[in-house]
């Protein structure tokens, strides 16, 4: 997932004019983790964060709504084993009515994550990690000068350990994430990021459940709802804002492509329907004995 | 480097990778889910990827978890192949694992029904 699509105005990073090699080499990664536990293959979610620590690269994120249009880069490295690292970039471009147009490079996002709990026979797996949003990296047009801190958890759950008789909401995958924003600012609120994505696998469906004649394209495709909410931990500071996200994932054996309408919840999350797609590169699959390996602990 | 530089050197280096991936099960004989009215002589499963055979596999059990495999799996390319003795009416479970030849591993399992 990008680590900039969950905030609609804030940050964005610092378009580095660096060559592969070195995003190759450098960069651990942030939000775009597709995963596999058990039976279960999760595609990478493109509106909130997945659980899982992975090799990967979404290049770009576009996000169009409520007159800002934001394009991101998210690149996850894995440095050892179940623990990645993530840093994203973005530029904004915001026209939103009333205001003075707003353009440039928002903050630096840097986002390590850490799998905890692992449970291959009921596709359960369960991650942390601490979020920094770098005050001071971005454009002072669209960034905050001070950085944020933010300790989340997520989790992802597939549901092929259900009986029989329900065999056909086996499919079923949900993933989702909580996080408590710090700013390291006094006098910025504190909130509560939080969302998650429930999506129905037709691969899952054809392999485990029973065979629907898709062709390779059709199985690949995943239907799934994204939701992305934002709420103040202080009465007075405003309601919960945020999107709720219906759209389709297909997931290649190295690409992956995603796009999902963007919803808001209410009015003060925004006005209009608006979209966000994604190109995203399964890194561990097309490089899997350089880039796409753990720096420490080789194979996977 | 500029922007689009940087775009298209990835672009370019990501497909001219010679990659290899995980192994996601692209057709099985008979399906997940079938019910048939001849029995299977064999179960037949094929992959994305090319797989590695020391680490990959298939059993196929009835109803009360005795495998009815005859011979050893036979497993090459994409392809991996039970052969199976003659089948009662029951029902009949599928579980495999296959790991590609860049270690990926996957896993899966399905049922098929011998009708009487």
């Amino acid at each position: 997932m990008s680590l900039f699509c969950k905030r609609a105005t804030t940050p964005r990073v610092l378009f580095p004019t660096v060559s592969l090699i070195f995003a190759a080499v450098l960069v651990p990664a942030p939000a775009v983790a597709h995963g596999i536990i058990g039976q279960r293959f999760f595609p990478a979610t493109i509106s909130t964060d997945d659980p899982f620590a992975a090799d990967e690269l979404a290049l770009p994120t576009i996000t169009s709504f409520d007159h800002e249009t934001d394009i991101d880069v998210d690149y996850s490295k894995s440095i050892v084993r179940g623990f990645a690292i993530g840093i994203g970039i973005g530029h904004v471009d915001s026209t939103a009515l009333g205001n003075p147009p707003a353009r440039g490079f928002g903050n630096l996002a840097i986002a390590p994550t850490l799998e905890v709990y692992r449970n291959p026979e009921h596709e359960f797996i369960v991650s942390t990690g601490v979020d920094w949003e770098v005050g001071g990296t971005g454009s002072r047009a669209v960034a905050e000068r001070t950085s944020t801190f933010t300790p989340t958890i997520k989790f992802g759950k597939g549901f092929g350990d259900l009986p029989e008789s329900m065999k056909y909401l086996r499919p079923l995958a949900v993933t989702g994430t909580v996080g408590y924003v710090i700013p390291t600012a006094s006098d910025e609120p504190k909130s509560i990021e939080w969302g998650g994505a429930i999506e129905y696998s037709l691969l899952y469906l054809q392999n485990n459940v029973r065979d629907q004649g898709f062709s390779n394209v059709v199985a690949h495709l995943t239907p799934v709802v994204e939701f992305s909410l934002s709420s103040p931990t202080r009465a007075g500071e405003g309601g919960t804002t945020g999107t709720i996200n219906p759209g389709l994932i297909w997931s290649g054996q190295y690409v992956q492509l995603a796009a999902e309408a963007v919803l808001p919840v209410n009015r003060q999350s925004g006005h209009g329907i608006g979209f966000i797609a994604q190109l995203h590169f399964y890194i561990d699959d097309i490089f899997p004995h350089s880039l796409g390996r753990p720096i420490f602990g080789g194979k996977k | 480097m500029k922007r689009g530089t940087f775009l298209a050197s990835l672009a370019i280096a990501c497909c001219a990778a010679p990659g290899f991936a995980h192994a996601f099960l692209q057709r099985a004989e008979p399906g997940a889910g079938a019910t048939l009215r001849a029995a299977p002589r064999r179960v037949a499963l094929s992959f994305s990827e090319k797989l590695e055979p020391i680490f990959s596999g298939v059993t196929v059990t009835d109803s009360s978890g005795r495998s009815v495999e005859t011979g050893a799996v036979v497993i090459g390319g994409h392809s991996m192949v039970a052969q199976l003795r003659p089948l009662p009416p029951g029902s009949y479970r599928v579980v495999w694992h296959a790991v590609s030849v860049d270690t990926h591993r996957t896993e899966g399992a399905y049922s098929f029904t011998v009708k009487p």
